[in-house]
């Protein structure tokens, strides 16, 4: 990457000129490397190469195919480390480190390294360090953590006495994961080793090895939205391979994950901080909007928009116990500005705003419909004692934990990246079989007779539960029908409306509630050339069939 | 016909001291042949309780267990060849001997494993200064195939100017970081978190000694 030109960087948006100049990036290309060249070129590298060309021939053939190998850089330029290390071996009369950092990485790619360090990527495993003993040790094993959790969230990496990494938390490339030099994260979490290709890294696979499955299945979404189709389909157009990779300048065939959350676009410049551009915080019981909080120390950290936002120059806890300086506060509005810039590159800004109304009108319908609610009456449960604090002992927590970690997430990223299956049908489709078929059927057994104090005031406040109240209302959309019971008004003014047609609906209504759906289908069906007048069900079952006959 | 005549000087009691000695003499060296054999062999090294902690670790590594059926002694590795250098490794062996008797208590699996980096330091500069000589009783460099694909290229053009033990240290006995990136405290932590110890006890053990 040292060797690329930097492409002049223009006029800056106002905006973009308060979010960059905080965080300090600054070119719309991956940053230059700004270390003498004299620095790398390790000569004993070559003796490394020489063995490792037998000994690990695929790892030293994507070397050799990487931009690292054209612009000098060895092995020893990126493992070579100092006997006080704590990680540092002796191999082959070299003091090496198996493990390359970011920190080590950042040696070169300076601005890289300190927006990754900043961003939520980093923060990985210290955001869920208190969580995972209840699914992780608890309900299966520790075994799953390190094949599991922290393959994702990276893991607390353990130097053993005897120099060897601890199998418990190494092989691990989590984002999040916990170095023996103290730096956060892993590069080749999405850059894969030994290659470090840009066009790999551009690509939405670069993501996919955590971004799928039930909680965070942005795979599948961006799959099925309307990106991941022209991505799919004018892949060869994306021009992943080039140097600079500025959306609508560069490509434009489609945007890929890279291109919302990371990368270049008109005057946006590239980031490593991967969540900078996120208002949201999609995976909470709750959805909150989110400040971004620039520190002091360099290092950045995401509060709640709930609350009043930290005043500059106060102290605050971070994700890791550590205390920090407030440098400034970005705006949730501000995160989306940039964000919807990107978009602006394709969409018009009627079309940006509208979708950004779509989303944050599912996330809101989410929250105040499910999620508060839901809280709401586990709380409730708690507080009265009638679930123990133990989480995943009671079958009530796992279907609320899927409520919102699981469905609940998918139907917030779904809308968030425009795939309607994932929205609807894999997400708030899920959300709502799930909290009226099974959390609030649980949840009321669970309470008891102390369900009117704990769960009806919540679902009444919410306002949204009140179509429950009238079960008489039908609608044709499970197949079968039993319709809306006329009442004695339409009837009279439907054309020949008379006492026997009531008679005749009471009985095909009988008929239906008492019968399997078939029989009464097969029933209705059967009237067809007598259609008795004022009777719906007959009308609508007719032209269904005929619908049908026609296809 | 010539007549060999013995010269004055040999007295009968020459003639004997001559013949004791040289009867005594080849004794002596059939019993340090015989001595460093068995001064050589598991049985005799295990003799001491301490050793039996390298002797699992031996005992689980592919010397002792070869698929070929052809097994390593200690001796084989750790005493030279030759009468010569034999008895001079067991002399100088000897200092275990007055370590294990006076020394610290080797025979407790704690205080062992404390002083496993010294040994392991030591061991591998004893094979160093002898240029791997021991490895090179069985294994000749240029006959080294290996099970995978370029096993043989790495022996034949990655190895010069480097002794078996450069590479291959940590094969037979438990693993000992390198001397140059040993770091005690580490090595301290990890024998307290395997035998249960407090933090900071390896180190009153060490000091107390």
């Amino acid at each position: 990457m040292m060797c690329f030109p930097l492409r002049p960087i223009c006029r800056w948006t106002e905006v973009l000129l308060l979010v960059c100049c905080a965080i300090g990036s600054s070119a719309a290309l991956a940053a230059k490397v700004a270390l003498d060249p004299s620095n790398w070129g390790h000569p004993e590298g070559e003796n490394c190469v020489s063995c490792h060309e037998k000994s690990s021939p695929g790892l030293t053939q994507q070397w050799h195919d990487s931009a690292h190998k054209v612009a000098g850089v060895n092995c020893l330029d990126c493992h070579q480390a100092e006997p006080a290390e704590p990680d540092a071996i002796e191999h082959e009369g070299q003091i090496i480190a198996t493990i390359v950092s970011p920190k080590d990485c950042g040696r070169c790619h300076e601005q890289e390294y300190e927006e990754q360090e900043g961003s939520v990527h980093a923060e990985a495993y210290a955001i869920i360090k208190d969580r995972i003993p209840a699914l992780a040790h608890n309900v299966t094993g520790s075994a799953m953590q390190a094949a599991g959790c922290d393959q994702c969230h990276g893991s607390v990496v353990k130097v053993r006495g005897d120099g060897t990494l601890d199998p418990a938390t190494w092989p691990n490339s989590g984002i999040g994961r916990i170095n023996p030099d103290g730096s956060k994260g892993s590069c080749s979490s999405c850059h894969g080793r030994h290659a470090f290709s840009k066009a790999q890294a551009r690509e939405p696979s670069a993501c996919v090895r955590c971004h799928s499955g039930p909680d965070s299945p942005d795979k599948e979404v961006f799959e099925a939205s309307k990106h991941g189709m022209l991505f799919a389909a004018q892949r060869d157009q994306m021009n992943l391979h080039s140097d600079a990779w500025v959306a609508g300048k560069d490509y434009t065939a489609a945007p890929t994950c890279t291109t919302c959350h990371m990368g270049a676009a008109g005057k946006i410049p590239t980031t490593h901080d991967v969540g900078l551009r996120n208002a949201w915080n999609l995976n909470q019981p709750v959805s909150y909007q989110q400040y971004l909080v620039l520190l002091e120390d360099g290092s950045k950290l995401e509060l709640p928009a709930t609350e009043k936002p930290p005043k500059r120059g106060s102290e605050v806890e971070k994700a890791d116990g550590s205390v920090a300086k407030v440098k400034a506060v970005i705006s949730p509005d501000r995160r989306r500005s940039v964000m919807s810039l990107v978009c602006l590159e394709c969409h018009a800004k009627g079309f940006t705003e509208g979708f950004m109304t779509q989303f944050d009108n599912v996330v809101e319908l989410y929250n105040t419909k499910f999620g508060e609610p839901a809280e709401a009456i586990m709380a409730g449960l708690y507080e009265r004692e009638l679930l123990t604090p133990l989480p995943f002992d009671e079958p009530l927590e796992f279907i609320y934990w899927e409520l919102w970690h699981d469905e609940g997430a998918r139907a917030r990223h779904g809308a968030s990246m425009a795939s309607p299956n994932h929205a609807w049908w894999e997400g708030m489709y899920l959300v709502g079989r799930n909290f009226y078929s099974r959390f609030l059927p649980e949840a009321r057994a669970v309470a008891g007779d102390q369900a009117e104090a704990i769960i009806d005031p919540v679902l009444s406040s919410s306002g949204q539960h009140d179509w429950t109240d009238d079960p008489t209302q039908a609608n044709p959309i499970l197949g079968w029908m039993p319709t809306p019971s006329p009442r004695a008004g339409d009837l009279t003014t439907q054309s020949d409306a008379s006492t026997e047609t009531g008679a005749a609906v009471a009985s095909a209504q009988e008929g239906v509630t008492d019968r399997d759906p078939e029989a009464a289908a097969a029933e209705t069906s059967s009237e067809q050339g007598e259609p008795v007048s004022g009777v719906v069900p007959n009308d609508t079952e007719t032209s269904r069939t005929s619908e049908e006959a026609t296809q | 016909m010539i007549k060999l005549e013995a010269p004055q000087f040999i007295t009968r009691h020459v003639l004997f001291a001559l013949v004791a000695g040289g009867v005594g003499g080849v004794i002596f060296m059939f019993f340090l042949l015989e001595f460093d054999h068995y001064s050589s062999s598991n049985a005799f090294c295990t003799t001491c309780h301490s050793m039996t902690y390298a002797d699992d670790s031996y005992q689980a590594s592919p010397h002792y267990n070869s698929p070929s059926g052809v097994r390593a002694s200690c001796g084989d590795c750790h005493v030279s060849e030759g009468i010569i250098m034999a008895t001079y490794d067991h002399a100088i062996g000897t200092k275990d001997l007055i370590k294990q008797m006076f020394g610290p208590d080797y025979d407790d699996p704690v205080v062992n494993l404390l002083h496993l980096p010294e040994a392991a330091f030591a061991a591998r500069d004893w094979f160093r200064k002898r240029d791997s000589a021991t490895c090179k009783r069985c294994h000749a460099l240029d006959a080294i195939q290996g099970t995978r694909a370029n096993t043989a290229a790495i022996h034949q053009e990655e190895t010069a100017g480097k002794s078996c033990i450069d590479c291959h240290y940590n094969l037979v006995h438990r693993q000992v970081p390198s001397e140059q990136t040993f770091k005690r405290e580490a090595w301290n932590a990890m024998i307290e978190e395997e035998f249960g110890l407090e933090p900071g006890t390896a180190a009153e053990l060490l000091a107390t000694e």
